[in-house]
Order: structure tokens, then C-alpha cells, then sequence
């Protein structure tokens, strides 16, 4: 039987069609609301499709804001730091686990990774608000902590303190990370560590010289897939803080988009694509080196 | 007192939270996007707005109590006749969530022999914005601060009084409001004050004792206990009424930028945090101070921690009653298939004994029933003692201010200042 040429592309239909329909669309939305208007009597987002007569205020309102100390500065600026520190604090927590896993796991490999994801099973929310009680003057926490006395007197973990926030970034998204990492990991050959060491190297050379670049691409792939969502949140400060000292993009775009100005809203969402974007095609500039580098 | 309301009056925490993020994962529904691009074209004279201090004109009247304001009616909308039979329904309400007390709807239902179908929302906006993507709802209750806009968009239509006898029930001032005078397309379903909810416990010395109340915002001793409701027009006209400006729908810019400065001055103080939970956050204890909602603080009690004394819980209001005060309304939705069964039901929930049995097995909010004798509440342990401060008195409708529709540019001053302190810069 002879194949027609398109039966391969034909496998790929669904993702274009996904790509399409999930992404491209609801993007030109978002942008054409951006762009667009509001209608005059309850400030709905009026939508203006045709490129033309696009209207850049909305562009123009963020753009004046992002001078430094600046309203959009600061909470881009709050927001890239947030995502900064709670991204170093997972790869410090869920480098080593994924490390012990992949190699020191044995048999108990399947039922070690099932034990770090099955947390998650529960709604990201459901688990934000049980630290609210963990947290409170009364919680587990501060009982813990006074007990083994490192507290004299509850905390008030919850006052709206930026810790406490990236804690529930970190807490909410490091799985996501410990899973390419721990398939990156897992794939490394052991030939490969063991001629590291016949040739000489110490462990820990070993470790920065051999294991750590070869995991280089699931840490961008964990690292990536953990930024995005955290870049996006604005339920965990709303949750585990409420003060505006702690507001990120995301709760910047939901108060626009429900307020009379969704083309703000609309617009922050656009800007923070694009600086994402950025950050995304670095991710494949790299990995698509990495691999090229493997095939030769 | 043998029976209290022992379920949540208003939202619960878990769901309001579930809730207000699905409404913002939201962000993509294009039907949302989309729906907007149906509106009306605005109707209606611009007219400039009375004695508000703010020049600019809005597609719709804007009522101020200086400015009463009869709303337009429109020959391709009219009311019902007179003397029609209610339709089988099913009775379609649209309501604030966890709003209207279940039994009370049943005793309806089972009065008129049909099935009644209660969706709710979360906000007014997203109320609107599906009312005016086309739906069949029969009963609505709309804030009187958006009654202009949706007269204008035409997606109400115009109560006939003769189904309405029970509206003698309520209040004579609010028979005829200023924000819908002669009540041509609503009647009034609940009133409530926005004040101080505190902890007496912790709170020391309390509100009533500084020369100007709303100052122990900014206490530091408080710092990270301290809310403001979040709401951009309730703390916002708080911060107002501090300065005394008792204009809370004011365009002025001098006054919007102090209240800006005293709003970025109250993050530097006390980092102060915003949440609409002030009836769970005070009596957990996780807040000390916050701007609360008279009805959530009746409602607050039964969140108390088991052993905690509910004297623990304060409210103030002003006591010369120059402080904030709302009201809720009902309405019958223009493409409502059941408009005569609406009717009756607007009726029936103006009712003395179902509005009371409404309020008080439920809701928490008081309806403006003038059988309901604010005295007698207290009396009768329905409100406690202490927080009698949370009962409203016809009174209060003279002396308090209301918040009310503001012209488009200026509800923008309001929002972009509210966003800069939301992004805490």
C-alpha cells in the first residue's frame, strides 16, 4: 500500500489545530481588546479586529507608567524578582530530590515520584488555603516553631509579607520541577560517571563537569515550565498576603480587566507575552543547540 | 434565641476564592470578549450631574440626592399590563451568591405551584456582562450605582406597580428613591452601612475614641491587621469621608489625589491589606481592623472560634449616621419569560413576614421594612447588643451618603489611582 504524503502530516493536525484554535485565536483577541475600545455605557472591552484602526492608549497609559518607581515598573519589576527567587529556591530544593531519586531511588523509584506528585492531586487552591491555616497565629506552624522553641510568640506569617508569598510559589509549583529534572537525570548514562571518575575526577568534579550539564536541559525545560504559570499567578498573593505590597502582573491585569479599563488589562497581558517570549526563545535557542551539539 | 442563621450569609471563603479565580482564569473567554460587542448604542440625554463638583457628562443620568433621577422609559419597552395570571415558569432568579434564603424561595415556589431555578454571581460586572449577552433570567438585583446604564442598555424592563402592593411595606423614602424615583423600574430588597468592623479585644482604645475615627487605620500597633474592603469605591470614599469630603461620588482632582497620597500612605503605615472577608477575618482574628459591611458584621458572630465571646466583635458606624450607606434592589429582566411570576415575586419578597423570615433566617441583610422595628432586633437578640451599630435606621438615609454612578472619565480617576496603590508603588 503506498502512502500518500500527507499521511505523517496528518499526525501532526490535532497540535496544529490545538496551536490554532487554543492559542492563535484567543491571542488576537486579547490583542484586538488591547487595541480596542470600550463600549461607552458599562466599559466592556469592544474588540477591533481590523488592524488599521487599532488605538495604542491603552500601550501608551502602561508605557508611562513603566519609568522607575513607576506604578507598571515596580510590580514588573516585583514580579520578575518574585519568580527569580522562588525559581532558585525550587531548583535548591528540587535538584537534590530529583538527584536522589534518579540515583539513589532503587525500587522505590515509582513510588518515590508518586509520593512528591501526589499532593498535587489537590486543587492549587484547596492547598493555598489550607497554608492560610497552617499559617495562622494558631496553626500548626507557629505551634511548631514555639515548641521547639525557635518562636517565642506566634508570627503573623500572614501580614502580607513577600517570604510568605514566594514560599507559596515554591510550595505550589516545585514538583512541576522535580519531574524533567528528575527525567533528565535518570537518562544520564552511568558509563558516563564512572570514566568521569576512572579519568580521575573527584565527585564533586564530576558532578559540575559531567551530571550538571547533561541535566542543563531539564532544568530549562522544569525551570520553564514552573515560570510560566508562576509569572501568570495572582491568587497566591491574593491568598497568602492581600497586601498591594505583594501584587504581581497577574493581579495588576485582573483588577483592569474588571475595572473600566480592560484595555489596560488586555495590554499588560500582551507586554508580559512578549517578555516571556523573550525568555521562551532563549529556552529554545539553547535547547536546539544542545541538540545539535549531541548529534554531532 | 433558638434558631439562628447557622450557615454562611454571603459567601464562604472557599468559594468566593474558587470563584474569583475562575472568574479571572477567565481571561480568554472570547463569549465574554464577544458578548460585549452587542451593546447597545448609549440612549438618553447627556446631562451633567448634580452638585458633585464633577463637570463631566455620561450617556445616562447620574442620580445624586440632589439630583433624583426618574428613569427613561421607552416605547419598545414597556411594562407589563395590568391583571394578567402569572406564567407556569420556571421562575428564573440571577442573584448575588449565597443572597436570598432557600426556604423563603420554596415557600414561593410552593405558593405560586412552580419551579424556581436560582443562578448567582460574584460581581456586578459579571452580572451585566451576561445579562447583556442574552439570557433569560426573570428576577435580577441590580446596585442602584449601575441602574442608569442598565435602563439605558434597555436590559431591564419597567415594574407595573399594581403587582407591586407590598412595596407600602417598605420605607416611605425608599417607595420613591432618588436613584429610581416612583420606582419605575425597581424596589428596594436590602439595605446595610459600610463601617469599622474591629476586635474590641485588640483594638484598644477603639474607633469612637479618636478625635477623627477612621485614623486608627493607621495605627501602626496594627500593622499587618489592618483591611480595607476591597472595593475600589468603599475605601476609596472611606478615605474621603477622613478628610471630610462627605461627596463620595466626587470628580474633584485635589481630593482624589489626597485620597490617592493617604491610600499610598496606609501601605507605608500598616501595610494595609484588602479582602471582602471581613466577616470570617475578624472573628478567625486574622484581621484586628477592617472596613466591613453592617450586614456581614451580623453574620460575623457565627464565625467565632468555638470559646471565643462574641463581644470580641465591634462595629462602628458614625454616630451622627454621616457615614456610608447602600441598598440592593430588585428588578424584573427585559427579556424575562416569566415577567408576570417576576412580578409576583418582587411582591412576595416585599413581603413583612417572608422579607424578615429572608433576612433573618439567611441573608444577615436587613430589608427596609418599616414593621421591622430596629429597637426590636436588638431586643430580640437577632442583633447583638453591642453591634447594634449594624442596624439601619430610615434615619440613616438622610444623614448617610451613598455610593452612585459616576461619570465614565471619572469612575477611570477612581480605578487608575485604586490600580497604583493595588500595585503598591
Amino acid at each position: 500500500m503506498r502512502q500518500s504524503r500527507w499521511f505523517w502530516p496528518a499526525f501532526g493536525l490535532p497540535g496544529y489545530v490545538w496551536l490554532g484554535v487554543l492559542f492563535l485565536v484567543p491571542f488576537y483577541v486579547i490583542l484586538a481588546v488591547a487595541l480596542g475600545t470600550v463600549d461607552p455605557i458599562f466599559r466592556f472591552p469592544q474588540p477591533v479586529w481590523n488592524p488599521l484602526e487599532w488605538n495604542v492608549g491603552a500601550f501608551e497609559f502602561i508605557f508611562e507608567g513603566l519609568a522607575p518607581g513607576e506604578q507598571f515598573f515596580v510590580i514588573f519589576a516585583r514580579t520578575f524578582a518574585y519568580v527569580g527567587i522562588a525559581l532558585a529556591v525550587s531548583l535548591a530544593i528540587g535538584y537534590p530530590v530529583a538527584y536522589y531519586i534518579a540515583r539513589h531511588g532503587g525500587r522505590w523509584k515509582a513510588f518515590l515520584l508518586l509520593g512528591i506528585v501526589a499532593p498535587f492531586w489537590i486543587s492549587y487552591l484547596m492547598r493555598m488555603l489550607a497554608w492560610v491555616n497552617l499559617l495562622q497565629d494558631d496553626g500548626y506552624v507557629n505551634r511548631i516553631l514555639m515548641w521547639v522553641q525557635v518562636l517565642d510568640a506566634p508570627r503573623n506569617w500572614l501580614d502580607g509579607r513577600a517570604s510568605t508569598v514566594i514560599f507559596g510559589l515554591v510550595y505550589g509549583y516545585v514538583p512541576f520541577l522535580i519531574l524533567p529534572l528528575y527525567a533528565a537525570l535518570d537518562r544520564i548514562p552511568r558509563d558516563l560517571l564512572e570514566a568521569s571518575r576512572d579519568l580521575g575526577a573527584s565527585p564533586a568534579q564530576t558532578f559540575r563537569r559531567v551530571t550538571l550539564p547533561l541535566s542543563k536541559a531539564g532544568i530549562l525545560a522544569g525551570a520553564v515550565i514552573i515560570a510560566l504559570p508562576m509569572f501568570g499567578d495572582y491568587y497566591t498573593p491574593d491568598l497568602l498576603s492581600g497586601s498591594p505590597k505583594t501584587n504581581l502582573v497577574g493581579n495588576q491585569i485582573n483588577l483592569f480587566i474588571h475595572g473600566p479599563q480592560p484595555t489596560v488589562g488586555a495590554a499588560l497581558t500582551v507586554l508580559l507575552m512578549s517578555m516571556l517570549a523573550v525568555l521562551m526563545a532563549y529556552y529554545l535557542i539553547t535547547t536546539a543547540r544542545m541538540s545539535r551539539a549531541n548529534e554531532r | 434565641m433558638s434558631r439562628h442563621p447557622r450557615e454562611r450569609l454571603g459567601l464562604d471563603r472557599r468559594e468566593f476564592l474558587q470563584r474569583s479565580a475562575a472568574a479571572g482564569l477567565g481571561l480568554t473567554g472570547a463569549g465574554a470578549l464577544l458578548a460585549a460587542c452587542a451593546s447597545d448604542e448609549p440612549t438618553g440625554a447627556p446631562v451633567g450631574t448634580g452638585g458633585s463638583g464633577d463637570t463631566t457628562t455620561a450617556p445616562f443620568e447620574l442620580a445624586r440626592k440632589d439630583n433624583p433621577v426618574t428613569l427613561p422609559l421607552h416605547d419598545d419597552n414597556p411594562a407589563i399590563a395590568s391583571g394578567l395570571s402569572p406564567e407556569a415558569g420556571p421562575l428564573k432568579i440571577y442573584n448575588w451568591i449565597d443572597y436570598l434564603d432557600k426556604a423563603t424561595v420554596k415557600k414561593f415556589a410552593k405558593q405560586f405551584g412552580v419551579k424556581t431555578e436560582i443562578t448567582v454571581f460574584n460581581t456586578m460586572d459579571e452580572a451585566i456582562a451576561k445579562l447583556q449577552a442574552g439570557t433569560d433570567f426573570d428576577v435580577f438585583f441590580p446596585t442602584p450605582d449601575r441602574l442608569g446604564k442598565l435602563v439605558a442598555a434597555k436590559l431591564l424592563q419597567p415594574v407595573n406597580l399594581d403587582y407591586l402592593p407590598n412595596l407600602q411595606n417598605m420605607w416611605p423614602e425608599l417607595q420613591s428613591p432618588f436613584y429610581d424615583v416612583d420606582s419605575r423600574y425597581t424596589v428596594p430588597y436590602v439595605i446595610y452601612t459600610t463601617g469599622i468592623g474591629y476586635r474590641t479585644d485588640h483594638i484598644k482604645p477603639p474607633p469612637e475614641s479618636f478625635d477623627n475615627p477612621y485614623d486608627v487605620f493607621y495605627e501602626e500597633a496594627y500593622r499587618g491587621r489592618t483591611y480595607l474592603l476591597d472595593d475600589y469605591r468603599e475605601a476609596m470614599a472611606m478615605l474621603l469621608l477622613r478628610n471630610g469630603v462627605t461627596d463620595v461620588n466626587t470628580g474633584d482632582e485635589a481630593a482624589l489625589e489626597q485620597v490617592r497620597q493617604d491610600l499610598l500612605g496606609l501601605t507605608d503605615a500598616v501595610n494595609v491589606k484588602t479582602s471582602v472577608l471581613d466577616y470570617t477575618l475578624v472573628p478567625e482574628g486574622q484581621a484586628w481592623l477592617h472596613q466591613a459591611w453592617s450586614g456581614d458584621f451580623v453574620s460575623a458572630q457565627y464565625y467565632l472560634p468555638k470559646g471565643v465571646d462574641y463581644t470580641v466583635l465591634g462595629y462602628w458606624y458614625p454616630p451622627d449616621g454621616g457615614g456610608l450607606i447602600g441598598s440592593d434592589t430588585m428588578a424584573v429582566v427585559r427579556s424575562a419569560k416569566n415577567p408576570v411570576l417576576a412580578h409576583e415575586f418582587l411582591n412576595f419578597m416585599m413581603d413583612n413576614d417572608n422579607a424578615y423570615a429572608n433576612f433573618y433566617n439567611f441573608v444577615g441583610y436587613q430589608p427596609p421594612l418599616t414593621s421591622l422595628n430596629p429597637d426590636l432586633l436588638v431586643r430580640d437578640e437577632v442583633v447583638p447588643p453591642h453591634l447594634e451599630t449594624t442596624v439601619v435606621r430610615e434615619e440613616d438615609f438622610d444623614t448617610g451618603y451613598t455610593l452612585l454612578e459616576l461619570a465614565p472619565e471619572v469612575d477611570t480617576l477612581w480605578q487608575n489611582i485604586w490600580a497604583e496603590f493595588k500595585s503598591g508603588a
